[in-house]
């Protein structure tokens, strides 16, 4: 199988606290991975290790590499211009642009072999909702529209692979299922994406493999079906009790 | 006192105060950065256009881009030198760096122009015109009109162009505008070197009206300062206004009460709008 996306070894750490240890991680060309994990785990520091991002200042080791070509040393502005894009958990527009400007500071990439160019109308396909509020400010936004503005800006920079990072965060789920249906209807359409999720249920239900981590160690890994029936992801995370 | 020509002079005193802010305004608005060698590069400009009109034998209108142009690369060195507290977006340092820059541009222009008042002449300002009792010369109309036009060229890129979000979204969080596959240390530089070229070009068509020293800038600074907070912090078009108010201020309170005051009086000022309007002016 061909990966998108292969990190090996990826350590992060906060001065002496250590927040991912050695963690592997590969997303396969057109598939949808899912990384689960209590608070705390090591599921964002991990993603934003990928993208060679950060609010705070961690020491990362590790190589990662977007099909085949190593990006370490990379910073986050050139990885996501290669098209290893991330939207962060949490603030992921700016709030003094409008919606248009924000969908308009993405430059499409110069070499795009290989990789789909979202156009505004296939944006606005998919978030219609978007269209009408295209000259609202993103602090006029709900929680639901900024997630998708979010969504949109990173399509509109031709991924090879999305990271989405906790995109049910302060969401109703309701919006949280229709928003991972359509990130699953575009990885029908070959887009690599790796997920974040607290939703473990919703993840299961949409993701091709799943990781699980636990104080920043991989402590398993299958397909979603194979993950389902994993005693460590029924116990704490699907409510069963294994006997 | 004559209010018609007490009007004109607030006008091109609060052009050329609007004009020598206008680059503090999309630095400390626009990109959350500040320079506190802001006065001593006015100097410095100035002293580079009258060496290449004195040394070099060029004409006014040569020497004023030259320093223009001096000033933008010099914004480039100081930029890529302090990139790192920058990023960091910590102002303390930044503050204190700066400082250290102005002390350096002062020690050296000192050193390498000395410590004389020097005459740096425009042409322009020796044309004058009179319209009944109302008196002024070109180079107030030039710097009326160069300001003017600046303000509406950087109110319409900051505004109305892609270039202008990516300046504003780097503002707002220069982390977030990277997963954008912006580069912000280039944006910084941008808007340093901006800052710089535009001092230079207030230093240009303002410092001719009287005679210049190494020593001189720190007004520069305060009036700054002032048309800047005032206007409301990052507002372009709060600082235009600011800045004709406060020239309008200084000319009218000059004339009635007492040259001598004008400073305090309009630091009064400041606090008054401040008190009543914390963010300024322009503020939203």
């Amino acid at each position: 199988m061909t990966h998108a996306l292969d990190a090996t070894g990826i350590s992060a750490r906060y001065g002496g606290n250590v927040a991912l240890d050695g963690v592997d991680v590969a997303v396969p060309v057109g598939r949808m991975v899912g990384i689960v994990g209590a608070n705390g785990a090591g599921k964002s520091t991990l993603v934003n290790a990928l993208a060679g991002w950060s609010r705070g200042r961690p020491i990362v080791r590790g190589t990662v590499r977007l099909d085949g070509e190593p990006l370490d040393g990379l910073s986050p502005h050139r990885r996501a211009k290669r098209g290893l894009v991330l939207v962060p958990e949490g603030k992921g527009i700016f709030s003094d642009l409008t919606v248009s400007e924000n969908l308009a500071l993405v430059r499409p990439p110069a070499d795009i072999a290989g990789r789909h160019l979202f156009s505004m109308d296939e944006i606005f396909d998919l978030f219609p909702r978007l269209a009408e509020r295209s000259d609202h400010k993103g602090r006029m936004l709900s929680g639901g529209e900024r997630q998708m503005v979010a969504v949109s800006r990173a399509l509109r920079a031709a991924p090879r692979v999305l990271l989405l990072d906790e995109p049910s965060a302060g969401l109703a789920p309701r919006l949280v299922y229709e928003l991972l249906a359509k990130m699953r209807a575009l990885v029908d359409r070959g887009l690599s994406l790796l997920l974040v999720e607290q939703n473990v249920r919703a993840t299961l239900e949409l993701v091709d493999d799943l990781y699980l981590l636990e104080r920043g160690r991989l402590v398993a890994s299958g397909t979603a079906a194979e993950m389902k029936d994993d005693p460590r992801i029924l116990e704490a995370y699907l409510g069963a009790l294994t006997t | 006192m004559n209010l018609a020509q007490q009007i004109i002079n607030g006008l091109v005193l609060g052009s050329g105060y609007a004009l020598i802010a206008i680059g503090w305004t999309v630095l400390l608005g626009a990109a959350r950065m500040v320079n506190f060698a802001h006065g001593q590069l006015y100097m410095l400009a100035a002293f580079i256009a009258w060496a290449a009109m004195e040394k070099l034998g060029v004409n006014y209108f040569v020497a004023v881009p030259l320093a223009v142009l001096a000033l933008g690369l010099l914004g480039v060195l100081l930029q890529a030198m302090m990139l790192r507290p920058v990023m960091q977006q910590n102002l303390t340092s930044l503050m204190i760096v700066t400082l250290g820059f102005g002390y350096v541009i002062q020690g050296g222009s000192a050193r390498l122009f000395g410590g004389d008042p020097e005459a740096f002449k425009s042409p322009l300002e020796a044309a004058s015109l009179r319209f009944g009792g109302v008196w002024f010369t070109w180079q107030d109309v030039i710097t009326l009109l160069g300001t003017l036009l600046l303000f509406a060229a950087l109110w319409l890129v900051m505004n109305r162009t892609r270039l202008g979000a990516v300046v504003r979204s780097v503002a707002e969080d220069p982390k977030l505008a990277q997963l954008f596959g912006i580069d912000a240390s280039l944006i910084y530089i941008g808007v340093f070197v901006f800052e710089c070229a535009a001092v230079a070009l207030g230093a240009g068509l303002v410092a001719p009206r009287s005679p210049i020293l190494t020593s001189m800038g720190f007004d520069e600074v305060i009036l700054t300062f002032v048309v800047v907070v005032l206007g409301g912090i990052g507002s372009v078009g709060g600082s235009l206004l600011a800045g004709f108010g406060l020239g309008m201020f200084n000319a009218l309170f000059g004339a009635l009460v007492s040259p001598a005051y004008t400073t305090a009086a309009a630091f009064l000022i400041l606090l008054a709008v401040l008190v009543l309007r914390p963010r300024g002016l322009g503020a939203r």
